[in-house]
């Protein structure tokens, strides 16, 4: 960092100029959350409205917000689920164990993450409506699972890397099984990266909305695409209802978020940023 | 005799498990995870090509190429992989450009925990709702363009919907808003890593921050940078929530990204044989894009 007042001024007002960037519009669509529907689409905009949360009520006797939240929580969770179920093990044999293929299975295993969701849409539609899954949270379940098995994996062996090998070792000495050292062992010693694979995965299968779009249509949607049809007749678009989900789904990413926040970087990279 | 040689934990380990289980036993940990991703990478791409084969909906007539014929002859398949390759291109180097002189100016400040909080914020929305908001920001609500009127920006309402480049600008804003700190923290992680004392070294050398920053700083960052954008790359190469909901591909399809194309010929015109075609080419895109990319920037993790 260069030394110097005129620097350091400059400095603060960039950072200040970005932080009102990313503030201010937050600030504005919560506020919109909080305001009756006829200030929101006004001649002129309004940016001091009157805050009521009368419209609350409106809003949730109009829609099953609880159920698409809950179908959220259910498919996020259990994605997560299949995520860390398949992916440790998965984890822990590319990190610890020599053998023939093992690059190619990891690479193949990351490079799912590269597929475009689009380019796989269509089939995916059909093999649910084959399974008769169309418009289930099992559906999104799944999908969300494979599309963030990848990261889980990568993410977790690369903390499995880091224990140093001597532990197992003298574990293995002792008679422990693989199995058992990788239960009582491995795992416990790599929790911070189970956990930041697991916070990462629900923020993206709570973000996802091109599969979501073409599974869901009523029953199952989640909150992320149930806010795309908060929308009625000559109503428009009914911004104070999208905006309160949106918080309602703001908040426990935010949560999760701070909880592994020295993690972050290292989750986002699949691993490969350390720190 | 034999008796008096104590087993060694090596041994007792051979005799517990046979050759065959022990070779087995890695492949068997990760076979569950590889067969799952096959279910869902693989089938969708042998029925994408079958299905790229066939047209119409419910009966389905063999047209051989005819619908890959169609799509390389269609217009709007051609400009939407431009406008995705424009708006990509564009989004990407403007969240770089961001990104890196934020994580610059902030990796050594006391506060960097507290900057990082508040410039990772629209990061936790769903981009659905980050369409949303900008879309009322921009459009509905006609917020920026009364803030560009009250600074003498602007004379009367810009619509924003109704120029090629000013909808693209939006889709940029939108993305650059929700995901610049995505690489905004993987730097600001790889700058604080780096070690403190080259640094010190550098400035007791006479060295100006700059050439610091430049010339030691930023060259070691390479890998990282590398792997950040890949990774943002492929997300913003197939960008879709923005699209669908603030445009829809207007004006005249001059915001419409592949992954909108695809959905639209498959999910609104249902000609699900002419999307496969599409799909296909581009499944083909992205397998030799991730082979590429995959294998050099991922090399640093290993052991």
């Amino acid at each position: 960092m260069p030394e110097g007042s005129r620097f350091s001024i400059a400095r603060t007002v960039l950072l200040t100029v970005w932080g009102l960037f990313c503030l201010l519009p937050v600030i504005f669509f919560a506020s919109i959350a909080l305001r009756p529907r006829n200030e929101i689409i006004a001649p002129r905009p309004i940016y001091f409205p009157t805050i009521s949360i009368e419209t609350w009520a409106k809003i949730w006797d109009e829609w099953p917000i609880m159920h698409y939240f809950m179908n959220s929580v259910i498919a996020v969770s259990g994605s997560v689920a299949i995520c860390l179920v398949l992916g440790i093990p998965a984890a822990y044999s590319l990190a610890r164990y020599q053998y023939k293929g093992r690059e190619d299975i990891g690479f193949y295993i990351l490079s799912t993450k590269m597929m475009a969701p689009a380019a796989v849409a269509i089939p995916i539609f059909f093999l649910f409506r084959a399974m008769g899954l169309l418009d289930t949270v099992w559906a999104l379940m799944l999908v969300y699972a494979a599309m963030n098995l990848s990261i889980v994996v990568w993410i977790i062996r690369s903390y499995m890397i880091d224990i140093p090998h001597e532990i197992e070792d003298a574990a293995r000495t002792d008679g422990a099984s693989d199995l058992r050292i990788l239960w009582s062992i491995i795992i416990p010693m790599c929790l911070p990266g189970i956990i930041t694979a697991a916070v990462i995965a629900a923020i993206f299968a709570m973000n996802e909305y091109l599969f979501t779009l073409i599974i869901a249509s009523k029953n199952a949607y989640p909150l992320s695409v149930a806010l795309a049809n908060f929308s009625g007749g000559s109503d428009g678009i009914i911004y104070n209802a999208i905006a309160l989900v949106a918080f309602l789904a703001f908040f426990p990413a935010l949560l999760l978020v701070i909880l592994i926040q020295n993690h972050l970087s290292r989750g986002l990279t699949m691993g490969a940023v350390k720190g | 005799m034999t008796d008096a040689v104590l087993p060694t934990p090596a041994l007792r380990m051979a005799r517990r498990r046979s050759p065959f289980r022990r070779k087995a036993f890695p492949y068997l940990l990760v076979a569950p995870a590889v067969v799952y991703l096959l279910a869902i990478t693989l089938y969708p791409g042998i029925f994408a090509l079958w299905r790229s084969f066939y047209q119409g909906r419910f009966k389905l007539e063999f047209v051989g190429f005819q619908n890959y014929a169609s799509l390389f002859g269609d217009e709007a398949f051609w400009h939407s992989l431009y406008n995705t390759l424009v708006i990509g291109g564009v989004t990407l180097a403007v969240e770089f450009a961001i990104a890196m002189t934020l994580a610059a100016l902030v990796y050594r400040d006391p506060f960097v925990r507290g900057w990082r909080i508040i410039f990772l914020l629209p990061m936790l929305f769903m981009p659905s709702a980050v369409a949303y908001l900008w879309k009322l920001l921009f459009n509905d609500g006609r917020v920026i363009s009364d803030l560009l009127i009250r600074v003498g920006l602007a004379d009367s309402n810009i619509d924003f919907m109704g120029s090629s480049w000013l909808a693209r600008g939006v889709l940029v804003v939108t993305d650059v808003w929700q995901w610049t700190p995505f690489l905004f923290i993987i730097f600001v992680a790889a700058l604080q890593g780096q070690d403190k004392e080259i640094e010190e070294a550098a400035r007791l050398d006479g060295a100006r921050w700059g050439q610091i920053f430049f010339s030691i700083s930023l060259p070691l960052m390479r890998p990282v940078i590398a792997i950040a954008l890949v990774l943002r790359g492929i997300d913003i190469l197939t960008m879709f929530a923005s699209p669908h909901i603030i445009t829809q591909g207007a004006p005249a399809g001059d915001t419409e990204t592949v992954s909108y194309f695809i959905y639209r010929t498959g999910f609104k015109s249902f000609e699900f044989g002419y999307a496969s075609a599409a799909s296909v080419v581009v499944l083909i895109l992205t397998v030799v894009l991730a082979q590429s990319f995959v294998r050099r920037f991922f090399r640093s993790g290993r052991e």
